[in-house]
C-alpha cells in the first residue's frame, strides 16, 4: 500500500543519509503527542503509595528516593525520545533499533525498585527482551535479503513476496514480544506495581504507540 | 470450560511467559523451512564474494572498501545519493590505532576489535550513520542501568532489620508452599500406584 493512503499526503522528510524520516499527518500527530506526554513526565513528581496497615491505625507511605527519583527520571524522558523517534522513522532498520532502545530502557526503569516480584517480573521480561533481538533484526534482515532496501518509500512500492511476508511476520512477533501485548502481557503488567507512577506510564504508553506505528509499518509494505 | 481457566491462569504468571514466547518464535520459524528462500541479487548494501578479500591478501578483508584518503572515493552504493554528497570519501579514513593494527596483523578485519560496533564501523556506515547513533546508545543505555546498580546496590538487604525479617517471613512462607506441593504430589503418586495395584 502507499505511504499516502494510509497516512495522508506527505508534508516533508527530514534526509539523514539513506535514513530519511518523513511526516505526515498521522506521525505528526503520534510524534507530538508522545512529546507532550514525555515532556509532562519530565516536569511531574511521583506519586507516594499509601498503605494501611493491619491492626492499628498507622499508615506506611512507599516513597521513591531521591536517587532512583532521578534515574527514573532520565530513563523515562530516553524512552518518550525513542518512542517519538520511532514514530516519525522511515527506515525498518531504524525501527528496530528504536525497539531494542525502548525495551532496554523500560527494564532500567523498573530496575532500581526494592520490590522482589516486581523484580522478578522484570527479569522474566527482560528474557523476553532478550529473545526479541533474533525475530526483530532477523525480521528485518530478511525483508532486506528478500527486496535490497530497507527504505519504507521503497519498500511500499514493491509487490509483497511469502519471504517477505514472512519476515514482516518474524517481526511482529519481536515487536510483540517486546510491547508486551497479549498472550506475553503478564510480565510487563506485573512490572507496573510499584509506586513512581508517571515514569511507570511511559513504559505502557511507549508500547501503545510502537504498536500503532508498526501495524502502519506493516500495511505499507505488506 | 475449566481448562481454559486454567490455560488463562497460567498466562498470567510472569514466569511462563518466556516459555510461552520461547515456544511461538520457535512454531514460526519451523514454519520459515517452508517458505521459499533467496536472495535477491538487487541489493544496495552488496557484499564482496566470499573469501575473495581474503585471497587478494587485504588487512582489512572482507571490509575493504577501496579508495585512498583525500585522493580517490571507494565504492559505497546509496539509496539516496543526492542525500549523500561525499559518497565513498571516508571508505579509506581509520583512526591511528586501526592504521598501526592493520600493520600488524594481516587479519586485522576479522578481528573482534575491527568489527560490528568497532574501529572500522564508521567507515562502512557513511550513509546509514544514524542508525550508528542509535546503536551506541543501546549499550549507553545498558552501561548506565547496570553501572547505577552496581553503585547503588539498591538490592542490598543485609543491612535493614525490617528487610531480613521480611525475607525470614518470606522464605518461610515459600518453603511452607513448597512443602505442600510436594505433599500434594505424593499423594497423587500413592493414589496412581494404588489404583494400578487395584487393577
Amino acid at each position: 500500500m502507499l505511504i499516502e493512503d494510509l497516512g495522508g499526503s506527505i508534508m516533508g522528510t527530514i534526509p539523514l543519509g539513506d535514513i530519511v524520516l518523513y511526516l505526515n499527518p498521522l506521525h505528526i500527530f503520534l510524534f507530538v503527542t508522545i512529546l507532550v506526554f514525555t515532556a509532562l513526565i519530565a516536569i511531574s513528581r511521583t506519586e507516594t503509595q499509601v498503605e494501611a496497615m493491619f491492626g492499628s491505625l498507622d499508615e506506611n507511605k512507599v516513597a521513591v528516593g531521591k536517587k532512583e527519583f532521578k534515574q527514573r527520571r532520565f530513563l523515562a524522558i530516553i524512552c518518550g525520545l525513542a518512542t517519538a523517534g520511532a514514530m516519525i522513522t522511515g527506515d525498518l532498520f531504524n525501527f528496530t533499533l528504536f525497539m531494542a532502545l525502548i525495551g532496554i530502557v523500560n527494564i532500567g526503569i523498573v530496575s532500581a525498585v526494592k520490590q522482589v516480584d516486581v523484580l522478578n517480573s522484570a527479569y522474566q521480561y527482560g528474557l523476553i527482551a532478550m529473545m526479541c533481538g533474533l525475530p526483530l533484526f532477523g525480521g528485518a534482515a530478511m525483508i532486506l535479503a528478500a527486496t535490497g532496501t530497507l527504505s519504507l518509500f521503497e519498500l511500499a512500492t514493491i509487490p509483497a513476496s511469502p519471504m517477505m511476508i514472512f519476515g514482516a511476520l518474524v517481526m511482529l512477533i519481536g515487536v510483540c514480544g517486546e510491547s508486551g501485548i497479549a498472550p506475553f502481557f503478564a510480565s510487563k503488567a506485573e512490572m507496573f506495581r510499584t509506586p513512581g507512577s508517571p515514569f511507570i506510564l511511559i513504559i505502557h504508553l511507549s508500547s501503545l504507540f510502537i504498536i500503532v506505528r508498526f501495524v502502519e509499518i506493516l500495511l505499507t509494505i505488506l | 470450560m475449566p481448562k481454559i481457566a486454567k490455560l488463562w491462569n497460567k498466562l498470567a504468571d510472569p514466569k511462563n511467559i518466556p516459555r510461552l514466547f520461547a515456544l511461538i518464535l520457535g512454531l514460526l520459524l519451523i514454519a520459515g523451512f517452508l517458505i521459499p528462500v533467496g536472495l535477491n541479487t538487487d541489493q544496495i548494501y552488496t557484499r564482496p564474494a566470499p573469501q575473495s578479500q581474503m585471497d587478494a591478501g587485504l588487512a582489512i578483508a572482507p571490509y575493504d572498501r577501496g579508495g585512498e584518503i583525500l585522493e580517490s572515493p571507494g565504492v559505497t552504493e546509496a539509496q539516496y545519493p543526492e542525500n549523500s554528497q561525499n559518497l565513498g570519501w571516508i571508505n579509506s579514513y581509520m583512526t591511528p590505532i586501526a592504521e598501526v593494527l592493520k600493520g600488524i596483523s594481516p587479519y586485522f578485519g576479522t578481528s573482534i576489535c575491527a568489527s560490528p560496533g568497532g574501529v572500522i564501523d564508521e567507515s562502512l556506515y557513511y550513509t546509514r550513520g544514524f542508525d550508528t547513533i542509535l546503536e551506541s546508545t543501546i549499550l549507553m543505555m545498558a552501561f548506565i542501568i547496570a553501572s547505577w546498580l552496581a553503585i547503588n546496590f539498591t538490592m542490598d538487604r543485609k543491612k535493614g532489620k525490617e528487610d531480613i525479617k521480611e525475607d525470614v517471613k518470606r522464605a518461610i512462607a515459600s518453603s511452607d508452599r513448597i512443602a505442600s506441593e510436594v505433599e500434594m504430589s505424593n499423594r497423587k503418586a500413592r493414589e496412581k500406584q494404588a489404583k494400578k495395584e487395584f487393577r
